[in-house]
């Protein structure tokens, strides 16, 4: 709570994988008990997973923040460091991001003229997209955006 | 084309007056934020699904086969390419939304940001996470399978169950004595359109007044700006935080839902008259756990005939002393001046390790709802819940008082 490290956000990623691995680990017990995988998720699975990607997300955006934020903040104006390489790097994002965003066309074209296609191909796709996305995004603020830390009057006009 | 704008709506004034707000950076800040993006999947993915579900339990031939509409479109929805991803997305997003609304209110809890001049703030989220929970509640009815009408049916015994008013606040909610030909078109209404809105103005006037309030500061604020509000602006930097976290969550929402459809309705079938042995959705496990370990012939007689029932008394009563314990928190726990900057959970022992020990009560309460699966006895599983919110309690005190020590006797009154 003091500054923003990365302590809690470690923790928020080694909770999430280790609530992911317990929802596994009870898959696994209820396999054992019916003799086959259950095609559906049991509640205790729903739930485990659900503050697994909670936390996990807590621990990454944690992660990225201190990247990009650093832990304290320092007021003035900062330029961005810009370079090659990171320019190279958001060319080949954007290519990946365009092949991509085709293949994931072609699959929803074949579903409707074709027949389905299955939703954990098209989920990680989609997911495989987003996160180029989201690399875009960080590589292009860490190098490209200028920061600015602003020290503003508790007492402010916004919004009355 | 920006002069043209900015000469009759002063964007230029919204500017410097909205986008040039400072947000203070700290990454448990951003537990709020998923909470936020989590509504926007729901509402996105929602016009999605309203466009193909019927709400209706009118039977039709699909496949041979007579089953509710409401079922079929479900099933119809699936078949759609991305369709059944989409709605995995919903499903998954309501219980993230749950999950992340929880967290950060502990976090709230811990740091102390529930204190002047937040009070109203801290009503506010909690209001949010109610409704979060029985609009997630209302959907889980709305694919009207076998696993949905029983679990459902466990929730609207609980409504019913309170004196005097529960049977008619449940049947106002399900249009009868649930499940009727009225229920799913009541509950669609309710689901899709009067508790979405309330929802969006409860998230506008928490926004709100944290715009006006400003938020709680990290503390090494108060070492480098003492007394001003430390941040980066809200556009472009914390724009570009929020966009990198909006599509992070997307990321990884898409691969858990693709992975796992959450809710597979072809696996429950359609509903039968045999009653399938179903538990409600994970956030209720807790209650169901509670309701598991009270004698169900339990019974207090009221005037006028009412009755408080055991699972009254384990599905709203226990629930609810929780609920009023923390709408009178701020009120209870105060400081005469204002909080600026977040308190250290390591300076306030007796909150964190009550934090700490509610948590325990929830996880026992939760594991009680596997009695049968364990193979607990009431008395065990008592004894589990008790020990461990009581040795919870102690242990976390000891621990943070003998390694930070205790807090200055003015410190631990005012900040």
């Amino acid at each position: 709570m003091y500054r923003n490290d990365t302590v809690l956000p470690f923790f928020g990623i080694l909770f999430g994988v280790a609530l992911w691995y317990m929802a596994y680990l009870d898959g696994e017990h209820i396999a054992r008990l019916a003799g086959h995988t259950p095609e559906e998720l049991s509640v205790g699975q729903l739930g485990l997973i659900t503050f697994g990607i909670v936390f996990f997300l807590f621990g990454a955006i944690g992660y990225i923040s201190a990247w990009l934020e650093g832990s304290e903040l320092r007021p003035g104006k900062h330029e961005p460091p810009g370079g090659v390489v990171p320019m190279v790097v958001i060319f080949l994002l954007v290519l990946l991001l365009a092949g991509l965003s085709g293949l994931f066309v072609n699959a929803i074209v074949y579903g409707l003229t074709e027949g389905p296609v299955k939703p954990a191909f098209m989920g990680q796709l989609a997911a495989a997209i987003l996160l180029v996305m989201t690399l875009l995004l960080v590589v292009f603020k860490k190098f490209f955006v200028p920061d600015e830390v602003l020290v503003e009057d508790e007492h402010s006009e916004v919004p009355w | 084309m920006y002069r043209w704008l900015d000469e009759r709506l002063s964007l230029s004034r919204l500017n410097k007056k909205f986008l040039r707000k400072a947000f203070p950076v700290h990454h448990s800040f951003f537990l709020g934020e998923i909470t936020m993006f989590a509504f926007i999947t729901l509402v996105l993915t929602g016009v999605f699904l309203s466009f193909n579900y019927e709400p209706s339990t009118r039977l039709i031939k699909h496949l041979g086969k007579e089953v509710p509409a409401a079922y079929a479109s479900v099933l119809y929805i699936d078949s759609l390419p991305f369709g059944a991803v989409l709605r995995s997305v919903h499903h998954w997003s309501a219980s993230i939304m749950i999950a992340a609304a929880f967290l950060h209110l502990l976090r709230i809890l811990i740091s102390g940001a529930y204190k002047k001049p937040r009070e109203i703030n801290w009503l506010l989220g909690l209001a949010l996470l109610g409704l979060s929970v029985v609009t997630s509640f209302t959907g889980y009815s709305l694919p009207f399978d076998a696993f949905s009408v029983t679990a459902t049916q466990i929730g609207y015994g609980i409504g019913a169950s309170m004196p005097y008013m529960g049977e008619w606040i449940s049947q106002l909610i399900f249009g009868g004595e649930y499940p009727t030909l009225h229920s799913i078109p009541r509950v669609y209404s309710l689901h899709v359109l009067w508790f979405p809105l309330l929802l969006a103005a409860l998230i506008g006037a928490h926004m709100l007044v944290m715009l006006k309030q400003k938020h709680t500061q990290p503390a090494y604020a108060e070492k480098v700006a003492p007394g001003k509000i430390l941040g980066v602006p809200m556009m472009p930097q914390q724009g570009f935080m929020m966009g990198v976290l909006f599509l992070l969550y997307l990321a990884v929402v898409f691969f858990i839902a693709g992975t796992w459809i959450a809710h597979p309705v072809e696996v429950f079938g359609p509903p039968t008259a045999s009653t399938p042995a179903v538990k409600p959705d994970w956030y209720f496990i807790w209650i169901y756990g509670i309701l598991q370990i009270i004698p169900g012939d339990l019974k207090v007689s009221l005037p006028f005939g009412a009755v408080m029932n055991s699972e009254f008394i384990g599905g709203v009563m226990i629930p609810g002393i929780l609920g009023v314990v923390a709408v009178l928190l701020p009120f209870l726990d105060t400081r005469k001046t204002k909080l600026r900057y977040m308190e250290l959970p390591t300076r306030h022992p007796v909150r964190t390790s009550v934090t700490f020990a509610l948590l325990a009560f929830m996880l026992t309460t939760t594991l009680a709802g596997w009695k049968e699966e364990f193979g607990f006895s009431n008395g065990q599983l008592w004894a589990i819940i008790i020990i461990s919110t009581l040795a919870t309690y102690l242990v976390s005190y000891l621990i943070i008082i003998s390694y930070w020590g205790r807090p200055p006797k003015g410190e631990a009154e005012e900040a």
